[in-house]
């Protein structure tokens, strides 16, 4: 028979471990699993916010995690998407909203006649055909009474780091995880594994398997296995500004001539960053360029490096990597709390059957890779696509080499408007194809079969589409009523 | 549009006439010109042929009338695949078009059964799938539409004569504007500058040109393989199976909706009910049985009298190493082989069309995006197939020497890691494209004797008592679903009697 893991260590702060520690809790702690959870002390960058995408709300379903306490413990609001600007070089913006672009007709993807109408000399753009977009511009959230269109729209959060990690923390401590602080923690390994951690007063803390969201354990097993990831900007700033009113419902991604700034509204404060290539731009005209864009007094923190590596095997013997210990998470489109749900995910998916072998870990580790790879596609269409030509940053990001998938992707996209799907993929073609088309590719030809609508009835469908996206928009709730309902625990 | 594209299919046979089927729904009204050429001095492959539940999204896609259509065919239902001696001499088991139990808890149903199984309190895992206990009893009903039933967890698929259905489709499709030309192909012509091929011509002298060309001409791959050189991906060395014979008997009272192959010494046997008779098959590699013999030994397993000599077949399992090269599309046979074990040939003519209807080029050229994704999802489909397939070899005893040779052979590294995992914890993963999703896995890994050691341990959190009742509740319920549904026969006669020929 094979012996069970009984316990569990997590090593590790910020978000990530305290998340890690309370799924494993709430999934295996009835089975009689102990948890304990290392807390190394090491808290969010100081003004960070996270951008928590539409599969975050199912998640935390999951982890028990209540909508209301998010917006009083972590200044959360909704998340309806994400705005691009200037990526083209100008005054040009898109929106990057979470939900369906288009109803689909005659049997065919809505971007199929919307690709023969733009060849026919229409000039709406695709995003305005999309209820998720327009609602969110329109600053209105939740869904319409009787809705007129079928669209999905879906929302996430815009969280305070600090105050989700926070979140996190005390609801471990409701379902039991044993919190021990770790500063100062030694890992030892014997014969390949992880044996145990010592604390600093002495105590040494064993276990069957280690959750490692530091990097400390895993590098102990495998010292060289990370490996580092080219990264367009090396250095952030991050920083606060007084509150957006009334709030977005979607943050902004503004590009600037040697990088790009955030800015991320939350209840209490605008949360804003600016990542940038050190070699091209100075610290200090890293900040003028950030309160520029923010358009109001930051106040700002320290530069930070951005350190970039990636784990082939996150998964090593009995210590799991997850999160920044698996590997750097790009900056942009929410992708480092993706990934770490992901990775949370999958570990409570694959828990070892036996704590004496676990060849779980295989699998784990080629998920990730998989995960990592399709979400790190999803943020390098932005360099990729980039319009910004005569800049020395954006024309080496525009040339800089993508991999193989997503090579394909853009490439039948603009050829056909279609979409090259691969295993592990995290985002939903309209997701694609909205930024694909705000970036600026319009596909050079279109499904054969859109050509069995007549003009005069696709002209008519568009009409009554562009109508019906109006309606439901004007049925919905502003944002501050929807926080205001959600609060109140009305759902 | 300004000029419209002409489209031309080379090849009248089941794959030619679904291709102009498919563009007479979609293609001739959005303004592309479509012609076949085919002759009726050359046979077409077409046999009994077992298909799989996507053929019915294909002719739903068409507009055909279900009823008609298997009228037409002399078709009958298919719930799955029955496998005897698969495994091990005696054991049968069924490939079902269906999941496996219903939620009972978190984890997925097959960690309960796993959990169920170690526990002893579990049946065989046939028992908790709704279709396979109602194939077993030759009984059939339609899903009842209900998504809490049991009853409605399945999909199905047909057994027809696809010589019927080529028939059927190009009456359906000529009357749709498709023009067919007759004649016997004498030469391929290709542009001097592209390669691309310009036109056929015909023994009559007539001259057929096009901008883009489907080759459904079978095996020999006459555009696609001889023309344009487009090479073999040879699979022999996983798949060895070289040859088939194929005869037809009369119906015998056993009228089954599901297919049946049966392992034999050098191969394995097919057994495919119609309505008017039922089409049997035996495929075998030529290096380990003669053709007298593989005859003799089809001849003595059929339940009814002969009604045919045995028909040989020759062929060599492998894709084309591009499905789509220049401006043609190989389809069918002329795209590949792969042995009819699961049903997958009608599927693989189907998603070729699909993905053709979608990236066709324009006129004007072809955008070099296009086929990259044809060939790329083709060839996710094959790939997909070849190790479904080379599992079932695999996991033998090797009592004959082509079972010795299958059963120790190096497997394609896609497959060999699947194995181990299953074994170790009944993990398969789920894959976004082509063919055959966990339940799939599950039959036939646990059909061919793998099971796994042990389960997701989240099927923990469930009492072993309310396990056992929830495992024999679901069962108790599966028989009395499945004893509500009329006979397959009765069934048939009902629904869908297709006349005497």
């Amino acid at each position: 028979m094979s012996a069970p893991v009984e316990r569990v260590v997590v090593y590790g702060g910020g978000v990530a471990a305290p998340m890690a520690a309370l799924a494993i809790a709430r999934a295996f702690g009835r089975l009689g699993t102990q948890v304990t959870w290392i807390d190394t002390a090491e808290a969010p960058s100081p003004h960070a916010a996270l951008v928590g995408l539409p599969d975050l709300v199912s998640f935390h379903r999951l982890l028990g995690i209540g909508d209301s306490a998010l917006i009083g413990s972590a200044s959360a609001t909704l998340n309806m998407g994400q705005q691009f600007a200037g990526w083209a070089g100008g005054g040009d913006t898109f929106l990057h909203a979470y939900g369906d672009v288009g109803s689909a007709f005659a049997a065919l993807p809505f971007v199929q006649h919307w690709t023969r109408a733009r060849h026919a000399g229409l000039r709406v753009a695709l995003e305005d055909f999309s209820l998720a977009a327009a609602a969110a511009k329109e600053g209105r959230a939740g869904e319409a009474r009787d809705p007129a269109t079928r669209q999905a729209v879906r929302h996430g959060w815009h969280l305070d780091a600090a105050g989700y990690a926070a979140l996190l923390r005390a609801a471990c401590e409701r379902v039991g995880v044993t919190i021990l602080p770790g500063a100062d923690a030694r890992p030892h390994d014997g014969d390949g594994s992880l044996e145990r951690i010592v604390l600093a007063d002495g105590e040494a803390v064993t276990g069957d398997l280690f959750v490692d969201a530091d990097g400390a354990l895993v590098g102990l097993l495998d010292p060289q296995g990370a490996a580092p990831d080219n990264v367009f900007c090396d250095r952030v700033i991050r920083g606060s500004a007084a509150p957006l009113d009334p709030l977005p419902l979607y943050s902004r991604v503004a590009a600037h001539d040697a990088g790009w700034a955030a800015l991320i509204p939350l209840g209490d404060r605008l949360a804003v960053e600016i990542a940038y290539a050190g070699a091209r731009m100075s610290d200090d005209s890293a900040r003028a360029v950030l309160a520029r864009i923010a358009g109001r007094p930051v106040e700002a923190g320290e530069t930070e490096p951005v350190r970039a590596t990636r784990r082939a095997r996150p998964w090593v013997s009995n210590c799991v990597a997850i999160g920044r210990a698996a590997g750097a998470a790009p900056l942009l489109d929410g992708a480092e709390l993706l990934l770490l749900q992901l990775a949370v995910a999958q570990l409570v998916l694959l828990w070892p059957i036996d704590r004496s072998v676990m060849p779980e870990a295989l699998i784990y580790n080629e998920e990730l890779a998989g995960s990592h790879a399709r979400v790190g596609d999803f943020t390098a269409q932005h360099f990729r696509l980039n319009a910004r030509n005569g800049e020395r940053f954006w024309d080496d990001a525009r040339a800089a080499p993508v991999s193989a998938e997503l090579a394909g992707k853009i490439d039948l996209f603009a050829a056909r408007g279609m979409f090259a799907h691969f295993n592990h993929e995290a985002h939903v073609e309209d997701g694609w194809a909205l930024c694909m088309a705000g970036h600026g590719v319009v596909p050079r030809s279109f499904d054969p079969q859109a050509s069995l609508v007549a003009d005069q009835a696709l002209m008519a469908e568009f009409q009554r589409q562009l109508r019906a996206v109006a309606v439901d928009v004007r049925g919905m709730e502003t944002h501050a009523g929807a926080l205001a309902r959600i609060r109140s625990g009305g759902g | 549009m300004a000029e419209p594209l002409e489209l031309v299919i080379i090849g009248g046979g089941t794959a030619g006439w679904m291709c102009a089927a498919a563009c007479a729904a979609r293609l001739v009204p959005a303004g592309v010109r479509v012609r076949l050429v085919e002759s009726e001095e050359i046979g077409t492959v077409g046999v009994g042929e077992a298909t799989l539940p996507q053929m019915k999204d294909f002719n739903d896609f068409l507009g055909l009338d279900e009823v008609e259509f298997m009228k037409a065919t002399q078709a009958s239902f298919k719930l799955g695949i029955e496998f005897v001696n698969w495994g091990r001499e005696g054991h049968r088991y069924i490939h079902p078009f269906g999941t496996y139990g219903r939620p009972i808890g978190e984890a997925d149903f097959f960690s309960y059964w796993i959990r169920g199984r170690q526990a002893g309190v579990a049946a065989r895992l046939d028992d908790y799938c709704f279709p396979i206990v109602t194939a077993w009893q030759n009984r059939f009903m339609l899903p009842n539409g209900d998504p809490a039933d049991v009853r409605n967890a399945f999909a199905y698929a047909y057994h027809l004569d696809a010589f019927l259905y080529a028939r059927y489709l190009r009456r359906w499709a000529e009357a749709r504007g498709i023009e067919r030309v007759e004649g016997r192909i004498i030469e391929v012509e290709r542009d001097g500058e592209s390669g691309a091929i310009a036109a056929v011509k015909l023994a009559s002298g007539e001259r057929v040109a096009g901008d883009f060309f489907v080759d459904c001409s079978g095996f020999r791959s006459l555009l696609l393989g001889s023309t344009l050189g487009v090479e073999l991906e040879d699979w022999t060395h996983w798949l060895p199976c070289d040859s088939a014979q194929a005869v037809p008997c009369a119906r015998s009272q056993d009228f089954t909706p599901y297919t049946r192959s049966t392992r034999r010494k050098a191969g394995w046997q097919w057994r495919i009910p119609l309505q008017h008779r039922t089409g049997n098959g035996y495929v075998y590699a030529s290096a380990h049985i003669s053709d007298d013999e593989a005859a003799a030994t089809l001849l003595a397993n059929l339940d009814g009298e002969a009604l045919a000599e045995p028909r040989v077949l020759r062929f060599k399992a492998g894709k084309r190493k591009l499905a789509w090269s220049r401006n043609c599309i190989g389809m069918g046979l002329a795209g590949g082989f792969l042995e009819p074990l699961e049903s997958t040939s009608i599927y693989l003519v189907q998603m070729a069309i699909m993905h053709m209807l979608t990236l066709l080029p324009a006129k004007q050229g072809i955008d070099p995006a296009l086929p990259a994704e044809f060939n790329r999802v083709m060839d996710v489909e094959y790939d997909r197939i070849r190790d479904f397939l080379i599992l079932h070899y695999l996991a033998n005893q090797p009592d004959a020497p082509l079972w010795e040779h299958v059963t120790a052979m190096d497997v394609p590294d896609t497959l060999a890691g699947k194995i181990e995992r299953f074994r170790h914890r009944g993990h398969v993963q789920a894959y976004r494209d082509g063919l055959f999703g966990p339940p799939s896995w599950q039959a036939v890994f646990v059909g061919q004797g793998i099971e796994p050691r042990a389960a997701d341990r989240l099927a923990d959190a469930l009492s072993a008592e309310l396990l056992e009742q929830r495992l024999s509740a679901l069962a108790a319920t599966i028989a009395h679903g499945a004893a509500s549904a009329p006979s397959h026969a009765d069934f048939v006669a009902r629904h869908c009697p297709a006349p005497a020929l």
